[in-house]
């Protein structure tokens, strides 16, 4: 009964309504404009929006098929051989580039698996696109995945990364459970999500500002010396306050998880959920499918979401006013957003990748791990754990704050 | 049932808001009295436990407050000085909203919201929102969520502040009516609001109860030093400064006064019944002169 009147008392306010509507406009555009700017190309020019799409889709028919070697070491031999014939090249100075039918009809359909083909072969650092292709001897076979393996190691090694020989034992085995062949498709719509999540933070900010009178705003408006002099104000109505604010917080990001998610593969279909995230960089060590990949980034921006509840509330249960509560939690939230990662690894990085920020972003392919004596850790789940261990210490600090609450 | 005060006191680093206050509380109306920063919310908000003293104790029935825990709550109403209420709430909502923070169970909760909203006169506009309440219509809703729970202390801070003088009646007869075998204290500097309903007159002073007398014997102390006289208006502009007087009333070209004195201050002084309120003006003559000048 209690949680049902804390969660009407959220409700109600017209600032909840106001905040909730910006808050999932701004992210239904924000994950919109990716559809909204979508355009692709064929030898007639720019197509657009859903035409577009309909287009790339259509390409990638013949695409999709497991990237077996022989099918590798084939389609680089194709690209080879289209740059044997000098009428079907194009220089501009600096490189060569295949032009007329040799491109359009050679090369434009399967751009994006040949780039991916070609930065298997490339060194850290380095991007390279399908005219290096020619530059790679493959007269004894692709060597596909013995390669991307290699490039793995490789950049484990960097003397950049000081990675320790647990981390790199950590990162090898985990790449090692990715699934050869690949199964290459079609996959544009997890591509988008994964690479806006961070857009997610306003409904964060969103939900935290909703939050933040729930404690303070009894203080503020005078109403705090009533109900902690009622029977059970100190105990189940503080209980049924923080539950209404998770309540909340969930529904809400449950609302624009449908919005961010729902937009984008509306539009580009969810076609590639099933296929493996190398397909998009082969030096990504995670054994997951893109499905898999989106639900286990949501489950952490979700945990985060519960912290910064759990922090807004303890805020609010110290505070007099809401306003002094978001004074301090807007900086805690965007103030990352400024903070440039120099590296990934250094107590520095380290610290800035679990940031709620940061924690926002997957990082699949930059190989973050800490290391607790011989526990090897991934960002991934060192953020789980991090923001669940954030909630369940917050929650009841913001329950004893409120509780012990001096009505002066 | 007893509601003891041991001692208790409240003291903000240099400053003591209440300075050791002890009394037995046994059910009747309390009138507590004292200028505005006596210490009188602050002891109120005390014995509602959402004030912890700095030292001393408040118990019922010999079991601290503490030691009672959710139970003391059962037992308590509070009405604080300008309360807020959730705007976005219609009157009949915050009351069962308030019933389910007291633990009243849903069946009880309605009969006790319709019963409270009938007997404070807001039936009719229980389902507009509180927020179009006019200030009568708050205090009203509010003394109405202070007996949602049937307390057997009910502490009423205030409770006539800004309201008109109809409205001010109409709210004393309504404590009265909850106040039958209750605690009641009734925090107020409207001296005529306790004089009318209280049983025991408790008054504050620099944190500090200055007296505790019942209603019929309250004002012995001043009988017989209570003096008006009718004077003109030089005489009494000179009698203002040098005496304790408590009252002027302007009639025709003289001016009728009436001031405390140990004697008669002059020979045709003639001596009248004291009331609370000379009382009240003997302790905290120079007090509430000096607050309104501020």
């Amino acid at each position: 009964m209690l949680v049902k009147y804390e969660f009407l008392k959220i409700l109600r306010k017209k600032s909840t309504l106001i905040v909730m509507a910006v808050s999932l406009i701004l992210t239904g555009f924000l994950f919109g404009l990716p559809i909204m700017q979508y355009q692709t190309y064929n030898q007639d020019g720019v197509i657009k929006g859903a035409d577009g799409i309909a287009y790339e889709k259509g390409q990638y028919v013949d695409l999709s098929v497991p990237l077996s070697e022989e099918y590798v070491a084939e389609t680089i031999r194709e690209v080879q051989g289209l740059f044997e014939k000098p009428d079907n090249i194009g220089y501009d100075g600096n490189e060569q580039f295949l032009i007329g039918d040799a491109y359009w009809n050679g090369v434009a359909p399967m751009e994006k698996l040949l780039n991916l083909i070609a930065n298997t072969y490339s060194k850290p650092n380095e991007i390279l696109g399908y005219n290096n292709l020619p530059d790679l001897d493959i007269k004894d076979g692709a060597f596909f995945y013995q390669t991307m393996e290699e490039k793995i190691q490789t950049l484990l090694n960097n003397p950049s990364r000081t990675l320790s020989n647990e981390q790199k034992e950590y990162w090898s085995s985990m790449a090692d459970k990715v699934d050869t062949p690949l199964q290459y498709g079609y996959y544009e719509g997890w591509e988008v999500i994964i690479s806006s999540f961070e857009l997610l933070m306003f409904a964060l900010l969103a939900v935290c500002i909703v939050v933040a009178p729930v404690f303070s705003g009894e203080y503020q408006a005078g109403t705090d010396a009533v109900i902690l002099s009622a029977k059970y104000g100190k105990t189940k109505l503080t209980t049924a306050k923080i539950v209404a604010s998770l309540l909340f917080g969930t529904a809400a990001f449950i609302l624009h998880i449908v919005v961010a998610c729902g937009l984008p593969l509306a539009a580009f279909g969810v076609d590639g959920w099933n296929l493996p995230l190398q397909i998009a960089n082969t030096t990504i060590p995670y054994p997951l499918t893109f499905l898999q990949a989106v639900l286990i980034n949501i489950g952490i921006i979700y945990l985060v979401l519960l912290a910064m509840v759990g922090l807004t509330l303890l805020l609010s249960a110290q505070m007099k006013s809401p306003y002094l509560v978001l004074i301090i939690l807007v900086p805690v939230l965007f103030i990352p957003m400024f903070l440039t990662p120099n590296g990934t690894t250094g107590a520095y990085n380290l610290i800035l990748f679990l940031l709620p920020y940061r924690s926002t972003m997957p990082e699949f392919s930059k190989f973050i791990s800490y290391q607790f004596g011989g526990l090897v850790l991934d960002t991934l789940t060192v953020r789980a754990v991090l923001y669940a261990f954030l909630t369940v210490i917050m929650l009841p600090l913001a329950r004893l704050g409120f509780k012990e609450h001096q009505v002066a | 049932m007893e509601l003891q005060l041991q001692d208790v006191r409240k003291q903000y680093g240099e400053k003591c808001a209440v300075g050791g206050v002890s009394a037995n509380l046994v059910p009747g109306v309390y009138g507590l009295l004292g200028a505005n920063g006596a210490g009188k919310t602050t002891l109120m908000r005390m014995i509602c436990g959402v004030l912890k003293p700095t030292s001393g104790s408040i118990s019922l029935n010999g079991k601290t407050i503490e030691q009672l825990g959710e139970r003391y709550y059962t037992h308590l109403g509070y009405m604080p000085q300008d309360f807020g209420f959730y705007p976005d709430f219609t009157a009949r909502e915050f009351m069962l909203y308030m019933a389910a923070v007291k633990g009243l169970d849903k069946r009880q909760a309605k009969k006790r919201t319709e019963d409270l909203l009938q007997m404070v006169n807001l039936s009719d506009v229980a389902d507009k929102k509180v927020k179009s309440y006019s200030g009568g219509m708050k205090q009203r809703l509010g003394i109405a969520q202070a007996e949602l729970n049937s307390p057997s202390i009910l502490i009423l801070d205030e409770p006539t502040a800004g309201l008109d003088p109809k409205e001010r009646v109409r709210f004393r007869n309504l404590i009265s009516d909850f106040a039958k075998e209750k605690i009641v204290i009734l925090s107020t500097h409207i001296v005529s609001d306790v004089s009318y309903i209280a049983d025991t007159i408790l008054m504050m002073k620099q944190g500090r109860f200055l007296l505790q007398e019942p209603m019929s014997t309250v004002t012995d102390d001043i009988k017989g030093k209570v003096w008006e006289l009718l004077v003109d208006e030089r005489t009494a502009a000179e009698y203002s400064r040098n005496f304790s007087v408590v009252n002027l009333h302007h009639e025709n070209n003289m001016v009728r006064l009436r001031m405390i004195e140990e004697t008669a201050p002059r020979e045709d002084a003639q001596i009248v019944e004291p009331s609370l309120e000379d009382l009240f003006l003997y302790h905290f003559g120079e007090e509430t002169v000096k607050q309104e000048e501020r």
